[in-house]
């Protein structure tokens, strides 16, 4: 390992860092595909370093939000039965399957979720009375945009759980955190608010990382000293992007993620065929 | 009015806090082990920092879902108690898979 490479490898991270938080998703879909097509990676090392580095920031990101109840904990543990499950699985067929399945699949997701993004749902699913009963799995918290105490209660409670085993499925295989299938599912068809949505899945992808990444480092492909660098830079472009995204104009950028995502999903199509 | 009238509220902080104290010690360690493995003076110390923040890092969200399991033993929440120990049991099938899976 040379300087330039951890340099080169540290900011690869800071940028994909900066735009997965920016943009609501981890990082992930973007360093996973930098360090395939530009570094050279196979698809297993690159989603190996790529979910500790979602370990790392979903983690953190959680921990800032533990405290003002957007966490929905009860929720979040019940859809983990599933996310683990499905991560376990992915794990094990990321083993078993080709490289260049592996490349078609990650480029046929890389499309669709430009599609989701171009199409993203924006439904407030809030009861603004307090007393409201939120049920079994909902929810209430201070919502500070609407400046009053929100509740809601949880609905297709089966999809929530199937959603959450398609994302740990693809999280191990493609090294994502998932965020991107669970949240748009979770506010649109079962009632969470994006916020507590968002912030349930980042306690979860955790766990749905975790169970991928061990299986990758038992098998060799997490080789802790190029993750070391990824890491870093992923929590440094977090931290960036935090303060970037109030700047930001969100619409020009999701368009621009949305161009970047197709880009890239294209080429890892072409190479899959090659 | 309370937010939150399951008691869960003091488990939401406990895992906030388990989750920074981990990620905060494997950024460390990994800054650390990057350093040393990049002056190249002490490569087999090098190593053994850098596996030990992969391994801290992967233990993070497994010591958050086994405190919960703890948290929701005390409360005498059985579902959560199974759904949690579910949770730890699937990870233990990843160490599993990845220790003892033949070939690939």
């Amino acid at each position: 390992m040379t300087v330039s490479l951890a340099a080169f490898i540290f900011a690869a991270g800071a940028v994909a860092g900066a735009l997965g938080i920016v943009l609501g998703l981890g990082g992930g879909i973007f360093l996973v595909p930098f360090l395939t097509l530009v570094l050279g990676f196979p698809v297993k090392s690159a989603a190996a370093i790529s979910l500790a580095t979602v370990i790392a920031t979903s983690s953190a990101a959680a921990a800032a939000r533990a405290g003002n109840h957007l966490m929905n904990l009860r929720l979040g543990m019940l859809l983990e039965v599933a996310t683990a499950a499905g991560s376990l699985l992915g794990g094990i067929t990321a083993q078993i399957v080709a490289e260049s399945t592996l490349q078609r699949i990650f480029g046929v997701v890389a499309i669709l979720v430009a599609a989701v993004m171009l199409a993203r749902v924006n439904r407030r699913n809030v009861i603004n009375d307090p007393r409201a009963d939120p049920g079994r799995l909902g929810d209430r918290f201070y919502d500070a945009e609407s400046g009053a105490v929100v509740t809601y209660r949880i609905k297709r409670l089966p999809l929530a759980l199937a959603a959450s085993f398609v994302a740990g499925n693809l999280s191990s295989l493609l090294g994502i955190g998932g965020g991107v299938i669970k949240v748009p599912v979770l506010n649109a068809w079962c009632g969470m608010p994006l916020r507590a949505a968002a912030a349930t899945s980042a306690l979860m992808i955790g766990v749905t990382a975790t169970g991928g990444a061990i299986i990758y480092y038992g098998r060799g492909d997490l080789q802790p000293l190029i993750a070391a660098p990824a890491v870093l830079g992923v929590q440094f472009g977090s931290w960036a992007g935090l303060r970037l995204a109030e700047h930001a104009s969100a619409k020009w950028l999701k368009l621009l993620m949305v161009t970047i995502l197709v880009i890239v999903g294209g080429l890892m199509l072409v190479r899959s065929l090659r | 009015m309370k937010l939150n009238d399951r008691g869960s509220s003091a488990l939401e902080l406990t895992i906030g806090r388990v989750l920074r104290l981990g990620v905060g010690a494997s950024s460390v360690l990994l800054g650390a082990g990057l350093l040393l493995a990049l002056i190249h003076e002490a490569d087999g110390v090098a190593k053994i920092v850098l596996t030990t923040a992969i391994v801290v890092l992967l233990a993070t969200p497994a010591a958050r879902v086994a405190i919960s399991v703890v948290e929701y033993v005390r409360e005498r929440d059985w579902l959560f108690v199974a759904l949690t120990l579910i949770v730890l049991l699937t990870l233990a099938g990843s160490v599993v898979v990845a220790f003892w899976m033949p070939g690939s």
